[in-house]
């Protein structure tokens, strides 16, 4: 798959899973924070990242140091999958 | 027990601008509520809100904001988020209990209505959820009066929510429990057959013990468990003997009659235990039925009380034939409204008797 298609796939995961009312791929940035004044996610969101990452990627975080690196913004993540990805 | 606000969140017109004239039809057999706006509740909160979380949340903020001190939120709820609940037990034979999200499951717990209003208004005070199914809601109610009795100047936040999810509906339709055929909700109590139509809501009252300025008084609540007639009809009577003196009348008889003929003798046997000029009215065409459906009834009557003025469509008009022009209730029963009996039953097991006076 290609990085492009990758983003809009992992941008409308990231909506449905968090449920972002009102809000469409086009409006979640690729180097906009995540969390704090970005997107303004939390800590229960990023639980539900990892999960994400692990139902549709088939990718495991373990270490909680290492998700705050991976889930920085879209750019961090799509790197991330690229590399790690296991379906 | 004084109510001194309450709100109004159900399939019809009874969240701002209230209006009991107009009712809104009833899809497949099911009432579904008309959600507002919540405008109270902060957008990253209320994406991860389940129906009856949002609901309840919704419904209480309005109540508790301008008010100086809440020292207790007590909720009656029979399922609580059930959709959230059968998405969280789903994932965890689809995932094999791994890869579970925490959303759905902090949602599907009952008390996460309570715990989220408590959480969303930094309320530390008592906080506590009756899940007594179809007298959930009543239980709420005496535990409130309970604590107002030891508390004499506490405010407290009472509620009943409960939410159609598309699981409990199938197994309440599977149990016989709504009718078979499509019927609009205003040919409810025409159609002699078994089951009835879902609804759904959340009403919440802030109450506490003083008189003035008070919407309605909520004066005496009875349950009772038994599928025997005679048993809830003998419970009225006596009901009716602790709390009414005999110079007193009750103005308004209003039922939970909700159109499944296997439960219409206890309407009728309660119906008989009243003075046949008692003017009787039915709500469940309005919000469905559902295990808390009685803070509907509650809510309707401190409406009645303060108004005056009650739809026709809620008489039942068989007992009032002389009733069909006129619109307010002193036409009807002939003086001021001040005293108003409810009974409802919850599958022909679950009884409550509740007094609400102005």
């Amino acid at each position: 798959m290609e990085r492009e298609e990758l983003k809009l796939q992992l941008k409308n995961h990231i909506i449905k899973y968090l449920n972002l009312l009102e809000m469409t791929p086009d409006d979640i940035k690729d180097d906009q924070p995540l969390f704090g004044d970005g997107l303004g996610l939390d800590s229960i969101d990023s639980i539900e990242l990892i999960v994400l990452l692990e139902r549709e990627y088939g990718i495991k975080i373990q270490d909680p140091k290492d998700g705050r690196k991976i889930l920085a913004d879209i750019n961090s993540m799509l790197d991330y999958i690229l590399e790690h990805r296991t379906k | 027990m004084y109510i001194h606000k309450s709100t109004c969140i159900s399939p019809q017109q009874t969240y701002s601008e209230v209006d009991l004239e107009k009712t809104i039809l009833s899809v497949n057999n099911i009432l579904t509520v008309v959600e507002p706006k919540y405008q109270d509740i902060p957008l990253n909160i209320l994406r991860r809100m389940g129906k009856a979380v949002r609901m309840g949340v919704g419904a209480a903020l309005p109540l508790i904001k301008d008010s100086k001190n809440i020292d207790g939120i007590i909720i009656g709820t029979a399922n609580g988020g059930m959709e959230d609940c059968i998405k969280f037990l789903n994932q965890i034979v689809q995932f094999e209990e791994g890869r579970l999200t925490p959303t759905n499951f902090v949602q599907s717990t009952p008390n996460a209505i309570a715990a989220q209003i408590s959480i969303t208004t930094q309320n530390k005070g008592y906080n506590i959820t009756h899940v007594h199914r179809g007298l959930a809601f009543e239980n709420a109610l005496i535990d409130a009066q309970m604590l107002l009795k030891e508390n004499l100047d506490f405010n407290l936040l009472v509620g009943g929510v409960d939410e159609i999810s598309s699981y409990n509906y199938n197994i309440e339709n599977l149990g016989g429990w709504y009718k078979e055929k499509e019927i609009d909700n205003t040919e409810l109590y025409k159609n002699d057959s078994k089951g009835t139509i879902a609804g759904e809501g959340v009403t919440m009252f802030l109450v506490n013990n003083c008189k003035e300025n008070c919407f309605a008084n909520i004066s005496a609540i009875k349950t009772l468990h038994t599928n025997k007639t005679d048993e809830v009809a003998e419970q009225l009577k006596l009901f009716i003997a602790d709390n009414i003196s005999p110079e007193q009348k009750i103005d308004l008889f209003i039922t939970g009659e909700n159109g499944d003929n296997r439960l219409q003798n206890y309407y009728n046997i309660c119906e008989k235990v009243l003075d046949k000029n008692t003017g009787i009215a039915r709500f469940k065409h309005f919000c469905g039925e559902y295990p808390t459906a009685s803070a509907f009834s509650v809510w309707l009557a401190s409406q009645i009380l303060n108004n005056q003025i009650i739809p026709k469509h809620f008489i039942k008009q068989d007992r009032f034939p002389q009733s069909l022009s006129k619109k307010t209730l002193s036409d009807i029963c002939n003086n001021k409204v001040e005293r108003i009996l409810i009974y409802n039953n919850y599958k022909g097991q679950q009884h409550s008797f509740m007094l609400i006076e102005k």
